[in-house]
């Protein structure tokens, strides 16, 4: 259970942190708690993972991080751990997960990498490939972006 | 606008926690030998020109009690725009792309992400594309999570 104390937190923070000298105190004040509540709650909710990161979401295209390939992979069962280590080592490998297969979907490892060209999305994937020995694997760029936002609650 | 080199430390920065203190800009403007005013200046300027989409909590949907799910569907070329429409329409949608296999043919041609306060809901709002589009929607919900970092580096390399 998130406590009602800090639901009222992430709402009233979600949208963007005050952009002041004192943004915990400034945040304080607003929803009627002390800074240092304020920023113990932000600490516990880091801690517990509720927050994954007080931190800037980037317009990624906006500074020339162009191409985005979501990568499926077929892995067979015995491998996806190690397959998903090495993966997941990568920086431009910014989200890898297993997912469930269904008659018609083979592909149960979605790595998601991002870069500043297809080509350098492309050697990623070679070099994925070369470490795990993985060939059975589909490149899907975005052609069109319907929706993009963080998640809000 | 291009972003200056001093711009580009502040956002790699950024990417990462802001320190919880009294002064967090002040503490990264000492990380960075860099004048807190300037910081902050820099920041609202980028979060203006949408360089930043916000600077804030990131919130594990799952980990707050939500259910979440990846799903895709197989949708002709001429109904795309309208079921991209249904799709949005949902406030637990956080993605939603037309995306297409370079290297080999998929039938599945639109991914998009949902979140809802239940998976009861969650089902039932998938149910509903079904039912709104006349098309079969794929759950394709996370089993084992490697990764999700979605740092980005902005520097380049050589």
């Amino acid at each position: 259970m998130t406590e009602d104390l800090d639901i009222k937190l992430i709402k009233y923070t979600q949208e963007g942190l005050p952009l002041t000298k004192t943004p915990y105190k400034d945040i304080a004040d607003g929803v009627g708690m002390t800074e240092e509540e304020v920023i113990d709650r932000l600490k516990a909710l880091l801690e517990n993972g509720k927050i994954r990161r007080l931190a800037a979401s980037i317009a990624h295209r906006k500074i020339g991080i162009n191409s985005n390939a979501m990568t499926v992979w077929k892995v067979s069962q015995d491998k996806v751990e190690e397959c998903g280590k090495i993966m997941a080592a990568f920086e431009e490998v910014t989200h890898c997960y297993e997912r469930p297969t269904f008659p018609g979907w083979e592909y149960n490892v979605f790595t998601m990498i991002h870069g500043y060209t297809d080509e350098e999305c492309e050697n990623v994937i070679n070099s994925i490939k070369e470490k795990t020995g993985l060939d059975d694997y589909v490149m899907l760029y975005s052609e069109k972006e319907f929706k993009k936002v963080g998640v809000r609650i | 606008m291009a972003l200056s080199e001093i711009e580009k430390k502040i956002l790699q920065r950024l990417q990462s926690n802001l320190p919880l203190t009294h002064r967090p800009f002040l503490d990264i403007a000492n990380e960075l030998d860099l004048d807190e005013d300037l910081v902050i200046e820099k920041i609202k300027a980028m979060v203006e020109g949408k360089y930043v989409r916000r600077l804030a909590p990131i919130i594990n949907t799952q980990a707050v009690g939500n259910s979440a799910t990846l799903a895709a569907m197989q949708v002709p070329d001429d109904k795309i725009d309208d079921v991209a429409e249904v799709i949005n329409g949902y406030s637990g949608v956080s993605h939603n792309y037309l995306r297409k296999g370079k290297n080999k043919e998929l039938p599945l041609n639109i991914w998009f992400t949902m979140s809802a306060p239940t998976q009861e809901k969650l089902e039932e709002n998938i149910k509903e594309i079904e039912t709104r589009t006349g098309l079969d929607v794929r759950m394709l919900p996370t089993t084992k999570k490697f990764k999700i970092g979605v740092k980005f580096k902005i520097y380049r390399k050589g």
